[in-house]
């Protein structure tokens, strides 16, 4: 049994109510875990969250995931702990976009918008939609290679889509920091330079 | 990941609210040019502002494409071209102006300013050249804009050169009269004027400013009203301090997207960035006009009594939202009131709602002034001269920039209507209640000295 590993990244599905995290983290700490990333939302009243976590002491992913499911009841929770491997540096590089999409809902939308983003190589990093009656919303953030020519990806996504009836737009992501948040432009700007 | 109302406040502002950078004004220093021989110094001027600014629009266009925000304008702010004609004959304004034209349109920018006299207390021979010349310069050239500063609140205000500016005026319309007077569209008459307006025609590049740097102008009238109304909708029964909480908020977003674009084009161009004025500046179109956010305010007639402290509201609430957001907030930032490229003011005007004398008591609290407003051809530049007096008045004792655009049509009556097309606008032209009865006191000519609140040091 291999017992060296000491980061693991976990990831849970629970229907959502008061008190998962609390479960989950608990668990986790009692293994002398240290949870160093995490991230969590709830779709339909399902909740799910994906965390890494570093352990002071030898555990194994079966240990983990036996201590968190004991924390509720077996038939509600699918727990999965996979060792941790850090691939930050083949993941792709570029500048951050958010892809905002509205319009008709239709089957296929989001099959026909990931494969060509796929196809550039362009890495989606969050994705978001909601349906209000016939209309869809979906908001991604992606990373937009820098070999890329912005224009060209923005009439490409508009030429797939508008046929759908369907408004697309592609913007840096400096637009919502700077409309939303307090920091300087200035820094704002510095910080992504290059 | 972002807040999705965040996210879709932001888009909403572009999409549907008619949120647009309204210019991106470069401006240059051209004191350098000066000499004795015009055909050098046109030269020198032809090749700085070329060489200055042959990457302005492209970059303009890559930053517009990359936030996915309009940047509907792109234009020059030189330094006040009179400097240039010290020393030279009448002749050679014409040609500076035409070299001006050139250079603008061989950088594909909309407007360029600066065709500019500063005479608030006294006029060079250059100046007075400048100011002659406006009738052929404004009808000879396309791209052109001119403006003359003729008080400040330290000077007082030069009754000699409003007197000769006034003349001017009337000649550009009557120059022009073929285009129903539109030369004088390009021409501005200002008190306090701001050296970092970016917006036309009034913008040049003052003294104390760099060599060459990037101002921005932003807008967003629609913005604004939309925020009102979803306001008002809400909480019907909401109280004006409520209005202008809101109001500033929005302003606030407003100014940091101009700043953003600002400081990105200035970097590419690796130019410094200057201000961004933030003015709610309207076109024609329907949801992009300033007239509209007093309606939602409840002002349904514009120019009933509340208008003017509507417009104070807004105008006030515009420069604390903008100032919050950005140290760099400068030129004019506040409400325009430009008539005729305003949906809902030209209809006020056409309806009989809102008079001129009930604009000039809005100039009192709004940014700038008389902008945009059609008169009869036949109006005596005495009279001319009168409105721009009093609008200097109004400035100069009350510390701010007024402003007066008048375009007196030549042929027309009071209730004619006007349309220039495009931005520019169509309007009604107006009545001035009392035409005649103070051209004795204009004639005086001189000075009127600076009024007791110039002695602050």
């Amino acid at each position: 049994m291999k017992t060296s590993v000491s980061r693991y990244v976990i990831s849970v599905l629970i229907s959502d109510r008061v008190g998962i995290m609390r479960g989950i983290t608990s668990a986790v700490t009692d293994l002398d875990g240290d949870i160093q990333g995490i991230s969590q939302t709830v779709v339909q009243a399902y909740f799910t969250v994906i965390l890494v976590a570093a352990f002071k002491r030898p555990v194994t992913a079966r240990t983990i995931q036996t201590a968190i499911s004991s924390a509720f009841r077996e038939d509600e929770i699918s727990v999965m702990v996979r060792e941790f491997h850090d691939h930050s540096a083949s993941l792709s590089k570029g500048e951050r976009y958010i892809l905002t999409l509205m319009g008709r809902e239709s089957p296929g939308i989001l099959k026909q918008l990931t494969t060509y983003l796929a196809d550039k190589e362009i890495n989606i990093e969050d994705w978001y939609f909601r349906i209000d009656g016939i209309m869809v919303t979906h908001i991604g953030e992606i990373t937009v290679p820098p070999r890329l020519d912005i224009r060209q990806i923005q009439d490409d996504l508009r030429a797939l889509l508008e046929p759908r009836d369907l408004r697309v737009h592609c913007r840096h992501e400096n637009l919502f920091r700077a409309t939303n948040e307090v920091e300087s432009i200035g820094l704002m700007l510095g910080k992504h330079a290059g | 990941m972002y807040r999705t109302d965040n996210v879709l406040g932001t888009v909403r502002m572009l999409q549907d609210e008619n949120l647009d950078v309204r210019t991106v004004t470069m401006g240059i220093d051209l004191s350098d040019c000066a000499g004795r021989d015009m055909a050098a110094v046109t030269a020198a001027v032809h090749d700085k502002i070329t060489r200055k600014a042959r990457n302005l629009v492209k970059t303009c266009d890559d930053v517009s494409s990359r936030y996915g925000i309009p940047i509907i304008n792109k234009r020059l702010a030189v330094s006040p071209a009179s400097r240039l004609l010290e020393g030279h004959e009448q002749d050679a304004a014409p040609r500076l102006a035409k070299a001006l034209d050139a250079a603008a349109a061989a950088v594909q920018v909309d407007l360029i300013g600066g065709y500019t006299a500063l005479v608030h207390k006294g006029m060079t021979p250059g100046e007075q050249l400048l100011i002659d010349s406006l009738p052929e310069a404004l009808s000879t050239t396309e791209r052109l804009c001119a403006s003359v500063n003729i008080a400040t609140t330290r000077a007082g205000i030069n009754a000699d050169a409003v007197l000769r500016v006034a003349e001017a005026i009337v000649k550009t319309a009557a120059a022009t009269g073929d285009r129903n007077g539109f030369g004088a569209a390009k021409l501005v008459v200002f008190a306090n004027s701001a050296e970092d307006n970016p917006f036309m025609a009034g913008a040049y590049l003052g003294e104390g400013e760099p060599e060459c740097v990037i101002n921005v102008g932003v807008s967003g009238p629609g913005v604004v009203k939309r925020a009102v109304e979803r306001l008002v909708t809400a909480l019907p029964h909401c109280t004006l301090d409520q209005i202008a909480e809101e109001i500033k908020h929005t302003a606030f977003r407003v100014t940091r997207t101009g700043e953003l674009i600002g400081r990105e084009v200035a970097e590419r161009l690796n130019t410094p960035f200057g201000v961004l004025d933030l003015s709610l500046a309207p076109t024609p179109r329907v949801g992009d006009s300033v007239g509209e956010i007093y309606q939602a305010m409840g002002i349904t007639h514009i120019g009933a009594p509340g208008t003017t402290a509507a417009v104070a509201l807004l105008n006030d609430a515009v420069k604390k939202g903008g100032a919050f957001a950005s140290a760099a907030v400068g030129g004019l930032s506040g409400a325009f009131i430009p008539v005729m490229e305003d949906r809902a003011l030209a209809e006020a005007v056409s309806e009989g709602w809102l008079t001129l004398e009930k604009l000039e008591a809005l100039t009192a609290v709004c940014s700038v002034g008389l902008d945009m407003i059609l008169i009869a051809g036949d109006t005596p530049s005495a009279i001319v001269a009168g409105i721009i007096l009093d609008e200097a008045a109004i400035g100069v004792c009350n510390r701010k920039t007024t402003a007066v655009r008048l375009i007196p049509v030549p042929g027309a009556k009071p209730g004619d209507h006007i349309d220039f097309g495009g931005l520019f606008g169509s309007g009604t032209v107006m009545k001035i209640t009392a035409p005649t009865g103070s051209e004795e006191f204009v004639r005086h000519g001189g000075h009127i000295p600076a009024p007791i609140q110039s002695l602050v040091n």
